[in-house]
């Protein structure tokens, strides 16, 4: 792809109902999130030439959505993934309409995660799952079959040769909490957290408690991408995309041997370069959290904070309101909701939009924004918006 | 002995490693064309590509150091109730570094375990004809 800088834009998200037993099919909660999404670009369903989703075979296709939106887009798209997957359709989505075949996407994500397929594990066929999951055998004989013990194993190692500590985990999640408490929408709305709560409270996996683990919710989301000048005629504050990159490395997600090296690392480096912008002109940011550890190895791939100072930097606040980088401020899938990350880019759109006012919700003079998306070493998507 | 945990399925491209563990022998797969050990084995090389692959017998005296590690409180899987608190660890080979195997550390009190642990490979017995490897602290 050619330099695309400014030239794309997010102009609707939109979200349907979070709960945690929707008592309805994700088919419906996907056209909750995408008639929410259209109305906010202030755009109809005819509108749409292309639909994308990604999912873990767990929502229904964009071929049902588009029908029952009752429209017959030019192009559907299914793919399977979780993290990193938002950005990656986006990137998708902008190839398609520079080359002319498309001009407006609406890209969503539906999953009933909590009362239909749990990411969290149970009731899995153990033969099925080895075979599911690539080296498979050399896992789930041993009883590591859940994501929060594949994180913890990174984490740990990462935490004994950085230094850092359970309780610069703590920060990460009592910071995104705090969020929550001004968001009535967020899971946890109403269930503030502290630091003593949080050290007191056991272990699940080490070296996370059930507080550093992303909850579990029903819902959808939806986003909509255009070019910049047909972004002109929606009705929505356009968020352009000053750069976007995605990257695969690393050989075996569970074999983790070079801490030096993320996918995350290489994303970093790439989008910076594309957007022409450096980490200290970032005002606020949506970071991948499936676990609040994954919080801190990003922050350190995209130079937001220096290795070795990352706790430092959690520890003084900083992803808090007022803090230097205000992060996941809808309060993340740590306590917000769980969408395999796009909760956190509708959050992203609506600070850079400046759509929360005068509130104490609202990032002060946020121009430009980083999203990142992070399915562990070997996956990751970002990119850098602005108002 | 009817076993309540999974027993590793076999398949075209780990089959040599899991028939070796059944011997009580570690095999790992190593690629001719780069030198790179590929653990989990693969068809081909995930570091080069190559498809020229071997299997290299380390026999049944391993050592390694953990590598991390966590310890469960929770079974995830069907089986490992009894096991609990479970630690699961990432093993450093010490004759080759660079293989690192994903193992329960047995018999070994959560306060005991910790990075750069020295271990020792042990082999379980599944069944009459099926055993895995695990490791205990030296």
């Amino acid at each position: 792809m050619g330099n695309i800088k400014d030239r794309y834009a997010i102009v609707g998200v939109g979200e349907s109902e979070r709960s945690k037993n929707s008592g309805t099919t994700p088919l419906h909660l996907a056209l909750d999130a995408a008639r929410a999404a259209l109305n906010d670009a202030g755009l109809t369903a005819k509108d749409i030439d292309g639909v994308m989703n990604y999912s873990e075979n767990d929502s229904c296709t964009s071929h049902q959505l588009a029908t029952y939106l009752g429209v017959r887009p030019k192009y559907v798209k299914d793919i399977l993934g979780g993290g990193s997957s938002t950005e990656m359709l986006i990137a998708d989505a902008i190839g398609l309409i520079e080359t002319g075949q498309l001009n407006t996407v609406l890209i969503y994500r539906s999953m009933n995660g909590r009362s239909g397929v749990r990411m969290g594990g149970g009731n899995w066929d153990m033969n099925m799952l080895q075979n599911v999951i690539e080296g498979g055998s050399y896992i789930i004989p041993y009883g590591a079959g859940a994501p929060s013990q594949w994180f913890g194993l990174f984490a740990s190692r990462h935490m004994y040769e950085t230094g850092l500590t359970k309780e610069h985990l703590g920060h990460v999640c009592v910071s995104f909490y705090e969020h929550a408490q001004r968001n009535p929408k967020a899971f946890f709305y109403g269930k503030p957290l502290t630091m003593e709560e949080y050290l007191q409270t056991p272990e699940l996996t080490s070296p996370f408690n059930k507080h550093d683990c992303c909850l579990e919710s029903d819902e959808a989301n939806a986003i909509i991408v255009t070019s910049a000048e047909r972004a002109k005629d929606c009705k929505s504050k356009p968020v352009y995309i000053m750069g976007i990159s995605a990257r695969q490395c690393i050989s075996h997600a569970h074999y983790w041997s070079n801490l030096s090296e993320v996918a995350s690392d290489y994303v970093a480096k790439d989008i910076y370069q594309k957007a022409g912008v450096s980490p200290a002109d970032i005002q606020v940011a949506s970071i991948y959290d499936c676990f609040s550890w994954v919080v801190l190895r990003q922050l350190e791939a995209y130079g937001l904070a220096p290795r070795g100072e990352v706790g430092d930097f959690v520890a003084t606040g900083n992803l808090k309101m007022g803090g230097r980088l205000p992060t996941n401020t809808a309060g993340g899938m740590l306590s917000e909701g769980y969408t395999h990350g796009m909760n956190n880019v509708l959050e992203i759109v609506r600070q850079i939009r400046h759509e929360y006012g005068d509130t104490d919700r609202q990032v002060k003079n946020c121009e430009i924004g980083i999203c990142t998306g992070w399915a562990g070493p070997d996956i990751a998507g970002a990119m850098i918006l602005r108002n | 002995m009817n076993f309540a945990k999974p027993i590793p399925v076999k398949n075209q491209d780990n089959h040599p490693y899991w028939d070796a563990a059944d011997r009580h022998e570690l095999v790992v797969q190593k690629c001719q064309s780069c030198g790179e050990y590929a653990h989990p084995p693969g068809p081909s090389c995930a570091k080069c590509g190559s498809s020229e692959l071997s299997w290299e017998n380390f026999g049944n005296d391993i050592n390694g150091t953990v590598y991390s590690f966590i310890v469960s409180y929770r079974a995830f899987l069907p089986g490992f109730q009894d096991d609990l608190p479970l630690i699961i660890a990432i093993v450093e080979l010490e004759d080759a570094p660079q293989v690192k195997i994903i193992g329960n550390i047995l018999d070994c009190s959560p306060k005991c375990v910790e990075i750069g642990m020295k271990v020792k490979m042990t082999w379980k017995q599944l069944s009459d004809d099926r055993a895995i490897p695990q490791w205990i602290q030296v």
